[in-house]
């Protein structure tokens, strides 16, 4: 009772937004003078090369680095909780890229990796390459490099936190059970602590992959003029002077959202599996 | 079967010092009980065996060869938690099948293993249930049968029985000395309940404040403990001033053997029970209160200063009876029971 004013707030932003969009998409924009209703800019999209290469891209995108992201923020995680003496600073240390904007890291990644900055220079004054041209192109790649490599650095230190703060609390005693069984401390990681994060893991892919998915900033300036992400797409097609566009780019907005509520809805299944096999324990 | 042996064992944590030279043995197939208040020290004593905790000095032994720096994995003392700790995300096979598959024993081995446990436990049809959706007693088999399929060199329970229904605690406790009477293990029961230690161990021993106070038959701890502490853990005791003399003490009520201990001042310890109440027989008393339990009336009684007895002052006792027909003012007679009273310093 005490959240519904929250609820009202974020329903009406979240499906007064959709609705508009919705109805935009399908052609209805009365004060451009479009008031018929269709599937045609649908159609249009769906059938849209562009589109599809764009899709393509964006899934890669923020499967690559939301993956990296938590096979590395776990074992980071784990490489924290082994070494206790210097957990306390450390865990400050791996703190730090979460609070730093999206725009700074943009800029940092963008001055040690483009091929005029810190990295190529080092390789010139060592010999390593002959011109900045040899170094690798990693940012405004079509490999999409720089914009994954902006995601890890925010994300892996997200996801560390995540798995530590949850990990502690796990009842130590099944880990005092299963090397008392036999368990070596790898089968003790695989057998009993992995399975029992499973939901956090699961949670910290989700935001990862919803942020991957939906970001501009990072592509919008870090990513390649050839291979554009769907928000990025969208915008493009929102800012063109041809107002025939504007549809299109609703539609493609409403089918970001639908792909995110399948995401939404995929989560909350495999939760629920995981909740009836017991792991309830370690959910966030 | 497997003797276990902790010889001088030192174990502090900062500057609590736990366990104070403790030194136990306990032999092959033989339950022993370690019976002492909560905080003593006696779960660290467990881990100690079983190789989770490291201690600061002295050894354990197990199966006669010192496993100091045998890994936990590789002891073959298998902890059964208060808890009992299953792994949430397991179903009862998967949680009896974890310690063989880890051991990476052939999955027919393995199978044939945990059909036989999950029917010593009486728990076939519960398999494929996850812990969440078993009761107490479910659990705690399920957690037996996890230590036991592995055919422990030594079985260890913490406080097993304490998370169940008294009703349940009962059964529980029979299964539990059935089984090991069957199997064969060397167990150790870590407990602070001594009807349970009694009940279940032939021997036990009894931890006050992390050192080892005594070792021995249940019937000896009780009736005959070393020193005040044991007996005050034990149960309740009236306390009666004498002297030995010649091996022999004294006191108000007459003379008992003190066979074992030197000559001077000592007390005679009597539980409860072992007074005799009645009408005409005995020392002459006054009945001062009675508090009536059921199965079982406490009363408090005086005896009457008598110079001729040697007491100086009044002496009160109190005495279990099953006879409730004693009532506050009344004259009655008390006796010590045959054989009963133990003098202790």
């Amino acid at each position: 009772m005490l959240l519904g004013p929250f609820f009202l707030i974020m329903g009406i932003i979240f499906v007064g937004g959709l609705i508009q969009a919705l109805v935009q998409s399908l052609g209805y924009l009365p004060a451009f003078g479009m008031d018929s209703v269709s599937l045609e800019y649908y159609r249009r999209v769906l059938t849209d090369f562009r589109f599809i290469s764009s899709l393509r891209h964006t899934f890669y995108i923020a499967l690559t680095s939301s993956a990296l992201s938590v096979a590395l923020g776990v074992f980071v995680a784990f490489l924290v909780h082994k070494t206790k003496r210097s957990n306390k600073f450390s865990f400050t240390l791996l703190r730090v890229p979460i609070v730093i904007p999206h725009i700074v890291v943009i800029i940092m990644i963008f001055h040690i990796f483009f091929q005029t900055g810190i990295l190529s220079r080092f390789a010139f004054a060592i010999g390593l390459i002959e011109s900045a041209h040899d170094f690798p192109l990693l940012i405004f790649d079509r490999g999409g490099v720089g914009v994954i490599i902006v995601y890890l650095y925010k994300q892996i230190p997200f996801v560390m936190l995540m798995v530590i703060s949850i990990s502690r609390n796990i009842d130590s005693k099944y880990f005092q059970v299963a090397e008392n069984l036999g368990a070596s401390p790898f089968q003790i990681m695989t057998r009993i602590t992995l399975p029992l994060l499973a939901p956090t893991i699961l949670s910290a892919f989700l935001f990862c992959f919803a942020f991957g998915f939906g970001a501009f900033e990072v592509p919008f300036l870090l990513g390649s003029p050839a291979r554009q992400t769907l928000p990025i797409l969208a915008f493009i097609e929102y800012t063109s002077p041809v107002l025939d566009d504007r549809p299109a780019a609703m539609a493609i907005n409403v089918i970001i959202s639908v792909i995110s509520l399948i995401m939404i809805w995929v989560y909350a299944k495999v939760l629920s599996i995981l909740t009836k096999r017991g792991m309830e324990g370690a959910i966030v | 079967m497997t003797s276990m042996h902790v010889e001088n064992v030192n174990k502090s944590f900062g500057n609590n010092h736990v366990l104070k030279n403790i030194s136990l043995s306990v032999q092959s197939g033989e339950f022993v009980s370690v019976l002492g208040p909560s905080g003593c020290g006696k779960t660290t004593l467990l881990k100690l065996i079983a190789g989770l905790e490291m201690q600061d000095s002295g050894h354990v032994y197990i199966g006669g060869a010192c496993c100091d720096n045998v890994p936990a994995r590789k002891r073959g003392a298998v902890i059964v938690f208060q808890d009992f700790a299953l792994f949430p995300h397991m179903t009862v096979k998967q949680n009896i099948d974890f310690g063989l598959a880890v051991k990476k024993i052939s999955r027919s081995e393995r199978e044939r293993k945990i059909m036989a446990m999950l029917d010593v436990m009486q728990i076939s049809d519960k398999a494929e249930f996850y812990p969440r959706a078993l009761s107490g007693g479910q659990k705690q088999r399920v957690a037996l049968a996890r230590a036991c399929v592995l055919e422990p060199r030594v079985l260890l329970l913490d406080e097993p029985f304490s998370n169940l229904d008294p009703g349940l605690r009962d059964d529980m406790r029979e299964f539990v000395s059935k089984l090991q009477r069957e199997l064969g293990i060397t167990t150790i029961l870590v407990t602070h309940d001594k009807e349970e230690a009694f009940m279940l161990s032939g021997r036990v021993a009894v931890i006050i404040d992390g050192c080892l106070q005594q070792y021995d038959t249940p019937e000896n701890i009780y009736k005959k403990p070393h020193t005040v502490l044991v007996s005050d853990f034990i149960g309740e005791a009236n306390y009666i001033s004498g002297m030995i003399s010649n091996y022999h003490f004294s006191c108000a009520l007459g003379d008992f053997d003190a066979a074992e201990l030197v000559d001077g001042e000592a007390k005679l310890m009597l539980r409860y029970d072992q007074l005799i109440i009645s009408n005409s027989k005995g020392m002459p008393c006054r009945i001062i209160s009675k508090v009536y339990k059921g199965n079982v009336t406490t009363y408090r009684v005086e005896i009457e200063k008598s110079e001729t007895l040697g007491l100086p002052e009044a002496l009160t006792l109190k005495i279990n009876s099953s006879d409730s027909s004693f009532e506050p003012g009344h004259k009655a007679f008390i006796r010590v029971a045959d054989r009963a009273g133990h003098v202790l310093r």
